[in-house]
């Protein structure tokens, strides 16, 4: 299993991620799967790209990678123009705290905290002031339409709840870079179309750069960019949005 | 910097909402550290109580210092004791000479020493003396020198016939027989000289302590200086072996009570696996999440031990004042179990407390650091 990929982006400069002959892999001796086999990439600033591909072929281990999360066996990842792997590892968490929104696929917010403490939770691990950090998250939640839920713990709220909740406390640090692990994953259609809605209403309105890795084709294709990844090859195709 | 940790620290602590075992075993824990510490605080207060009595017993029977000749037999002579007199009138000053004579009674002859004491007036027996020789308070002696007479007979020793005045107790470990005498006796029996030994006796027996260092500086060069704790030295060592022990064996309690927050603690960090991941992934350091456990322990074990501490002090303040445990009368010196709270045992019990909490918390809070955070994202 492996993808080798021969990606440039789409006629555009001025990269915000770009990774050369990535490699990851898990396990070692007989267990050892190569699931990233020297993945090139660039996305380029503002861009929104949609990953899609089978399950199993490494669209997480990507993201995991992009957002500082895990770090790859060979190849460089440039990240704002620097290459991630000289950075300590307090700076890989300042980073992932200021820098990079990551809405992750399982497990969205911390169920003993109420939404608006879960959205405040990044600025207030940067130091941020309670009253600051609580201000900050309450416009984030009205902008994702959660505005009477604010004080209500995550088991009160549905799926599809959680996870605008989950993409506000992404967006409450002001990162440049945005990366979502099947927002809409767990989601009904409705439901998917109002998450899609409100990523890139935020993406378009913040100047984000965007990376969302989902299943469904029609959401992908109303991304700018598509990066497919199959068992083997890397195909892309490019959107008019 | 240090409020998100309180605040994460706290909800789990304290926990609001779902996950409520969570709170309840911290409780325990808690509840643990605090009975710990009230153990401690109560049993040093116990042992503080019954010790400070017994010093109490001892100033009020012994000697609270002793001068005695560095070198030789006798002290340096001058007028330095006159003076000394003069200037403490707090201070009974009894100088003392003497040497070895033998006492007869009606049990016997028994070899003792006499010693001459300028401030007595009557005959004084030791309680060794009293058994050896059969009397008491009343009794007639006969004490003999080795200084030899020549009579008609030829040379006998010198003999006086005395009557008992008082029957003196012994200081434990002492098995030396002594009569003491006034000078006028002493002297016809002994070359005398120069007085051997001056014991001190502050007139207020809770200055026993001070005694030796007020006379220190006026005292001349040959003159040793025996203060109250090197006089009782073997008691009070014993005393303070006890204290030691038993202390070390109730601060087991503790030991015990943070092996207990300790699992807690473990128990809590692989509750909280998710969360910590996610709490990583949202951007706080791995020396951060150490320091939220550490703070988590410190606020289980030192928040417990504090109020322990606080309860222990009470209790013991209480039972004291209302003399609640009474004792059989005739067999202790006092009437009913003292307690007595000191600020020292109440800052061994809180450092005890803290370091235990502080060890406890290591171990837990280094592993919830070093989890990977993949693993716990994925871990549900
Ligand atoms: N910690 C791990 N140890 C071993 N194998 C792993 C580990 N994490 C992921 N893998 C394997 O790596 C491959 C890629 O996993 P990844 O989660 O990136 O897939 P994905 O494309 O996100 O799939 P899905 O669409 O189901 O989320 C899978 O075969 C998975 O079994
Ligand atoms: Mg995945």
């Amino acid at each position: 299993m492996g993808s080798l990929a021969r990606i440039t982006g789409c006629g555009m400069s001025d990269e915000l991620v770009v990774a050369h002959g990535l490699r990851k892999g898990y396990g070692a001796g007989e267990r050892r799967v190569e699931v990233l086999w020297g993945l090139d990439l660039a996305v380029a600033h503002g861009e929104m790209l949609a990953v899609v591909g089978p399950s199993g072929v490494g669209k997480s281990t990507l993201l995991h990678l992009l957002g500082l999360l895990d770090r790859p066996d060979a190849g460089e990842l440039r990240l704002f123009g620097i290459d991630v792997a000289a950075l300590s590892v307090d700076e890989r968490a300042r980073w992932r705290n200021r820098r990079i929104g990551f809405v992750f696929q399982f497990h969205a917010l911390l169920p003993e905290f109420t939404l608006e403490e879960n959205v405040a939770m990044p600025l207030l691990i940067a130091g941020e002031g309670h009253s600051t950090a609580f201000a900050a998250a309450a416009e984030l939640i009205e902008e994702v339409g959660l505005g009477p839920r604010r004080s209500h713990f995550p088991d009160e709220l549905s799926g599809g709840e959680q996870q605008r909740g989950s993409v506000a406390r992404a967006l409450v640090a002001k990162p440049e870079l945005l990366l979502a692990d099947e927002p809409t994953g767990n989601l009904d259609a409705t439901n998917a179309e109002h998450l899609f809605g409100v990523l890139r209403q935020l993406h378009l309105s913040r100047r984000l750069t965007s990376v969302i890795v989902t299943h469904n084709e029609a959401l992908a294709g109303r991304c700018g960019r598509t990066l497919r990844l199959t068992g083997a090859t890397v195909e892309e195709a490019c959107s008019k949005t | 910097m240090r409020s998100v940790l309180g605040f994460v620290a706290g909800r789990y602590l304290l926990g609001l909402r779902r996950r409520t075992h969570v709170a309840a075993v911290s409780a325990i824990s808690f509840g643990a550290m605090a009975l710990g510490a009230a153990a401690l605080v109560v049993t040093l207060a116990l042992l503080e109580g019954f010790q400070s009595t017994i010093r109490a017993q001892l100033a009020e029977a012994g000697t609270h210092a002793e001068l005695r000749p560095r070198v030789g037999r006798a002290l340096p002579e001058g007028d330095w004791l006159a003076r000394l007199r003069k200037r403490h009138p707090e201070l009974e000053v009894r100088a003392s000479a003497g040497g070895a004579v033998w006492c007869l009674g009606p049990d016997g002859a028994v070899p003792a020493e006499l010693e001459a004491v300028d401030t007595l007036s009557r005959i004084e027996v030791n309680r060794v003396l009293a058994a050896r020789l059969g009397v008491g308070a009343g009794s007639e002696i006969t004490i003999a020198s080795p200084r030899l007479v020549l009579t008609p007979l030829g040379p006998v020793p010198t003999r006086r016939r005395v009557v008992v005045g008082i029957v003196n107790p012994v200081q434990p470990g002492d098995d030396r027989a002594v009569v003491f005498a006034p000078v006028s006796v002493g002297a016809a029996l002994l070359d005398l000289g120069a007085p051997r030994r001056v014991v001190l006796r502050a007139k207020d027996p809770r200055q026993a302590w001070r005694v030796a260092s007020v006379v220190q500086g006026e005292v001349p060069e040959g003159v040793e200086v025996v203060s109250f704790a090197a006089l009782n030295r073997p008691l009070l060592a014993a005393l303070a072996l006890e204290r030691a022990m038993i202390g070390f064996g109730v601060a087991l309690v503790m030991v015990v009570a943070a092996l207990n927050l300790l699992c807690n603690l473990a128990l809590l960090a692989a509750e909280k696996r998710a969360d910590v991941a996610l709490l990583t992934a949202l951007g706080m350091t791995p020396s951060r999440v150490r320091r939220l456990f550490l703070l988590l322990g410190l606020g289980v074990g030192a928040l417990g031990g504090v109020l322990g501490t606080a309860l222990g002090g009470v209790a013991a303040e209480v039972l004291d004042r209302t003399h609640a445990l009474p004792l059989p009368r005739g067999v202790f010196i006092v009437s009913h179990v003292p307690f007595r709270v000191t600020p020292a045992s109440v800052a061994i019990v809180l450092t005890v407390s803290l370091v235990a909490a502080l060890l406890a918390s290591i171990a837990p809070a280094r592993a919830a650091s070093r989890r990977d955070v993949l693993e716990g994202l994925r871990y549900e």
